[in-house]
């Protein structure tokens, strides 16, 4: 075969994968390049260029795809390494989640038992579980997809940001050959870093007054409550019935609701003044976590806590997802650490 | 898998080359050349670089600014030239003090250890 004719080929191969705007002037100087590269092998060689030689030049390009790649400029890091783990387990956890959820509720749903009955199946262990997969199942991929748009943006914003910080008009340092800038390397870098990132035991301190006072405000309402109808008593009724307690939550559980209140306000009040979270703060809320969703779990299971069912079902809501919040502080702040890191093991 | 001390060495070494890549072009481009000749001057001075290395790095570097390039036809097919570029040139001069500043204190360590 002709040897133009394979170089034809694998430029036209290369060039499709390329953006339009630069097919046509980087394939026809490729188509040049290749060319003289193969008289030169020919000459080289001293016989004429023949299809193995074509070959062989074209296999030491490398594959089309990689020879595109490389007239790419570079791309970027849409998850950092040092982030996959955790990207992963948050996008493969959450869809667990919702399957530990909805796979027990599909079997307990009397609409999807109907259809099993009407398709002859009803009965069968399995019977619910197309249903599940073509509504809850499949569906559950909503979360890493959603995930991975909100990452892209978040890269594509990050990048651009870069870019602009990085290759002022007239700079030196183009950023694609330039090494990946080691953020802590030079005072100029270190600067450009939020504290929080450097430090991340440093606790936002305006954030921690604003949650405070919501926090206070909070505690006050949920005391206030009770004595809403002395404190309030122009109110409407129907809107004291709404917001009264019911009398067993408020003598049981209520209580260990405030005592928790204070020590998580205790804590957050002692990182407040301190300026950063340390192992025992951290130790602290790790132990207050864990007893708010055992407490929570408790309120929801033991029975109503609002007289009104409307206002129970609302904050019955609401306290799920303070418990789904919970969790994963929980998780997080573990993972930060509470416990000394162990001494390696010297040897003699 | 470990590799071994061959492929590693190899691998070593040709990560040094990278950082060294564009260094080596831009030095050969203060005055025009297309991508084959710029090949074949860099080989004979010893630094031979993969044609599919090479031909889309200048591209690359074009796209960054550091080099113009214009298609002419001398004795020929129309070839493609290269050339630094005002911002290149300054990019050239900051990279040799770079590199000269480099290879003295990389110099002085291998120094110290033999």
């Amino acid at each position: 075969m002709d040897p133009d004719v394979i170089i034809e080929s694998y430029v036209s191969n290369v060039v499709s994968r390329l953006p339009r705007r630069q097919r046509a002037d980087v394939g026809f100087e490729l188509r040049s390049l290749l060319r003289e590269e193969l008289a030169g092998r020919a000459e080289d060689a001293g016989r004429p260029a023949d299809e193995a030689m074509a070959m062989a030049l074209l296999g030491d390009f490398g594959r089309p795809q990689e020879v595109a790649d490389r007239y790419r400029p570079a791309g970027f890091t849409i998850i950092r390494p040092a982030d996959a783990p955790q990207f992963a387990w948050i996008a493969l956890g959450g869809v667990a989640l919702q399957w530990a959820i909805t796979l027990p509720a599909a079997y307990l749903d009397p609409s999807i038992a109907i259809w099993a009955a009407s398709a002859g199946v009803a009965g069968a262990w399995w019977a619910p579980l197309p249903a599940w997969w073509l509504t809850w199942g499949l569906g559950a991929f909503w979360w890493p997809g959603f995930l991975i748009t909100i990452t892209i943006i978040a890269s594509a914003i990050r990048h651009r940001r870069r870019g602009e910080q990085e290759s002022p008009a007239g700079s030196a340092a183009p950023t694609e050959w330039a090494a990946e800038p080691a953020p802590a390397a030079t005072s100029t870098a270190a600067r450009r870093i939020p504290p929080q990132v450097l430090d991340r035991d440093r606790v936002n301190r305006p954030g921690l007054v604003l949650a405070l006072a919501f926090w206070m405000l909070g505690a006050t309402v949920l005391i206030a409550l009770p004595w809403l109808p002395q404190l309030a008593p122009d109110l409407p009724q129907p809107l004291l019935d709404a917001f009264a307690f019911d009398p067993e939550f408020l003598q049981w559980r209520a209580p260990w609701v405030l005592v928790l209140w204070a020590v998580s306000f205790a804590v957050v009040f002692a990182e407040l003044v301190a300026g950063r979270s340390t192992r025992t703060t951290r130790l602290v809320s790790v132990v207050g976590g864990a007893a708010w969703l055992v407490l929570l779990t408790w309120c929801l299971a033991a029975g109503p806590i609002f007289t009104a069912p409307a206002t129970d079902g609302v904050v019955r809501l609401c306290l799920v997802g303070i418990m789904v919040i919970t969790a994963i502080d929980l998780i997080v702040t573990l993972r930060r650490g509470v416990m000394p890191m162990r001494e390696p093991v010297v040897g003699g | 898998m470990v590799e071994g001390r061959p492929e590693q060495s190899g691998k070593l070494e040709q990560d040094l080359r990278k950082g060294v890549l564009v260094l080596a072009v831009l030095s050969q481009l203060r005055a025009p050349q297309y991508g084959y000749s710029l090949r074949q001057a860099l080989a004979e001075r010893g630094m031979p670089i993969e044609e599919g290395t090479l031909y889309p790095l200048l591209r690359r570097l074009e796209g960054q600014g550091l080099l113009a390039s214009e298609w002419r036809i001398d004795d020929g097919p129309p070839r493609r030239y290269y050339t630094l570029s005002p911002e290149g040139a300054e990019s050239y001069r900051d990279l040799t003090a770079a590199w000269g500043s480099l290879t003295s204190v990389v110099g002085r360590l291998l120094n110290e250890e033999s």
